[in-house]
């Protein structure tokens, strides 16, 4: 055999284990059996999942995808990223077509009742929010009194608005418009004073102002869109795998583990460092990883810090405040389960 | 206990120098001597200093994630209080109902070598500079003092911390806002350090943060 018809062969018996194991084995099985990590990802969203020119992929999400990869495969490369609408990504989950689901996806009672999905946690609380031009110097979403407000059309946006201004008595003129676009369009051209929609989308809009400095975002969010990655339901060990990779991103941040330092740490004396780079506890084992799953993690895409900051944070052009995405200790909600 | 070398980089003069031996009832953690967090450093960005080098009450950082902004910050400090975390590069100032006026800060190697809990002693509006016999050593061109002004490297406002060494002040180098600088304590832009200096009274709480070390 050639080394191409060797290579197509190996596919195809591999597709065909990954095919029967998809039904009888676990989804880290298969996973395993196949090389790879199917992910699902949005199919272009700034700053949470991109592909450049050259076909890489980068973003918040997508470094979660890594991060897994790292975890159960060893290799944080071995990931094919499936690009998926928001009408087919759960239908792609639940027929197999991926592992893992994270494409900014919001965790809520529906969605796993009815889809016979698991959300594995929060990567990124998001939420609704308001940009004002700087001119009237407004700093918070209760001195909106009697603005004219631009948002999208049919969106749950509209009605958190509405909401928002009734529950403070305050009134507002509605200014829809069917895309985002026109919506910025609208407080650009000074149709509105403000513009709501999520604060992560806020964020990317601005960027597409003439002068992004003279739009601020306020701190005020208003409605909860907790975004987390989804696993099949049927499967508890896989879902505890992709749980506790996130949970590990977000303890290396709070124990001060970096993809610079993970080496080092090992050496550590610190029992919270050593249990998490896997030199004490034998923790992967009972994830049916190897004990340094979140080490290979971390030193792959790093903490959560750092791969929030590369993505949407200070050095990427979003430059989203953590806010709520901050650790606990630091001013923001982030509380990871102990690694023991 | 104290190293000289660690502590003197941002010490404006001899004077206070000697006062850190009377570090007290507001220091939380003496700040002593600890080898460099390296995960907080991060890539120190080593210029040297520039005296001389001008930069005018009007510089502000304007853009981008280290421009002064309103954020959310859950916090149980009282508004008014000040929050430095070094490891991000932010300063906070607590506001009511879960936010915080924050602006972006450089911070030397000085601000990495302690944490506490301090008040503000003492502020001075365009503060002289006597630089420290060991930053002399390291930098032979510098002069042995300057007065106050927009070319001096300490900037247009300083805030002393307690009675350590440590303070909040200015810079005639912008551009190294959201770094880790070889030199100084936590340093913002001169527009900035007098917008935060005016809102800042005598006897302000204020507590510094690391990143953990492993």
């Amino acid at each position: 055999m050639s080394t191409e018809a060797r290579a197509f062969a190996g596919v195809l018996f591999a597709l065909t284990i990954s095919f029967a194991s998809a039904v009888s084995a676990g989804t880290l099985d298969t996973v395993r059996q196949r090389g790879t990590l199917a992910c699902g990802v949005n199919q272009g969203l700034f700053g949470f999942a991109e592909r450049n020119d050259k076909g890489v992929w980068s973003g918040f999400d997508v470094d979660f995808c890594r991060a897994v990869a790292a975890a159960s495969l060893g290799d944080p490369d071995k990931v094919s990223f499936v690009p998926l609408s928001a009408a087919e990504r759960f239908d792609a989950l639940r027929e197999g077509k991926i592992d893992l689901l994270s494409r900014n996806s919001t965790w809520t009672l529906e969605r796993e009742a009815d889809l016979s999905v698991l959300f594995a946690g929060i990567t990124y609380h998001d939420g609704q929010s308001f940009m004002v031009m700087r001119k009237p110097d407004v700093t918070s979403a209760l001195e909106l009194d009697g603005s004219k407000v631009c948002v999208q059309t049919g969106t749950t946006s509209q009605a958190n608005l509405a909401d928002f201004f009734r529950a403070n008595s305050m009134k507002y003129e509605e200014r829809p418009f069917p895309t985002p676009a026109d919506a910025l369009k609208g407080l650009a051209d000074g149709q509105c004073d403000v513009l709501t929609a999520d604060q992560s989308a806020l964020y990317a809009m601005r960027l597409e102002l003439k002068k992004p400095s003279e739009a601020v975002i306020l701190p005020d969010v208003i409605s909860k869109e907790p975004l987390g990655p989804v696993t099949r339901a049927d499967d508890p060990a896989w879902f505890n795998v992709v749980k506790w990779v996130n949970f590990a991103l977000v303890n290396a941040e709070e124990v001060g583990v970096t993809s610079q330092n993970a080496t080092e740490a090992s050496g550590s004396t610190k029992p919270d460092v050593r249990r998490l780079v896997g030199v004490e506890g034998g923790l992967g084992k009972k994830l049916g990883l190897d004990d340094a799953w979140a080490l290979r993690a971390v030193k792959s895409v790093g903490n959560y810090a750092e791969v929030y900051e590369r993505n949407v944070g200070t050095k990427s052009r979003l430059g989203i405040p953590r806010g709520l995405n901050q650790l606990w200790s630091m001013g923001g909600i982030l509380y990871a389960p102990p690694l023991r | 206990m104290f190293s000289g070398r660690n502590l003197s980089f941002c010490a404006i003069g001899a004077a206070v120098l000697t006062s850190v031996f009377l570090a007290g009832v507001f220091v939380a953690r003496p700040a002593i001597a600890q080898p460099m967090p390296i995960g907080g450093m991060g890539s120190v960005l080593d210029i040297g200093d520039e005296p001389g080098r001008i930069s005018t009450e009007e510089t502000v950082i304007s853009d981008g994630p280290f421009a002064r902004q309103m954020v959310f910050f859950r916090t149980t400090e009282a508004p008014g209080t000040v929050i430095i975390h070094t490891s991000e590069r932010f300063l906070y100032i607590v506001q009511p109902k879960n936010r915080a006026l924050r602006y972006g800060i450089g911070v030397g190697r000085d601000g990495f070598q302690w944490s506490g809990l301090v008040r503000i002693s003492r502020k001075a509006e365009w503060p002289d500079w006597t630089p420290p016999a060991e930053m002399i050593q390291r930098q032979p061109y510098l002069p042995r003092f300057m007065a106050g002004g927009p070319g001096n490297p300490m900037g247009a406002r300083a805030l002393y911390l307690g009675e350590t060494v440590y303070r909040i002040h200015g810079t005639n180098q912008p551009e190294t806002i959201g770094s880790a600088v070889s030199s100084g304590c936590f340093r913002l832009a001169n527009g900035d350090v007098i917008d935060l200096y005016a809102r800042i009274p005598l006897g302000t709480k204020v507590v510094v943060r690391h990143g953990a070390s492993i």
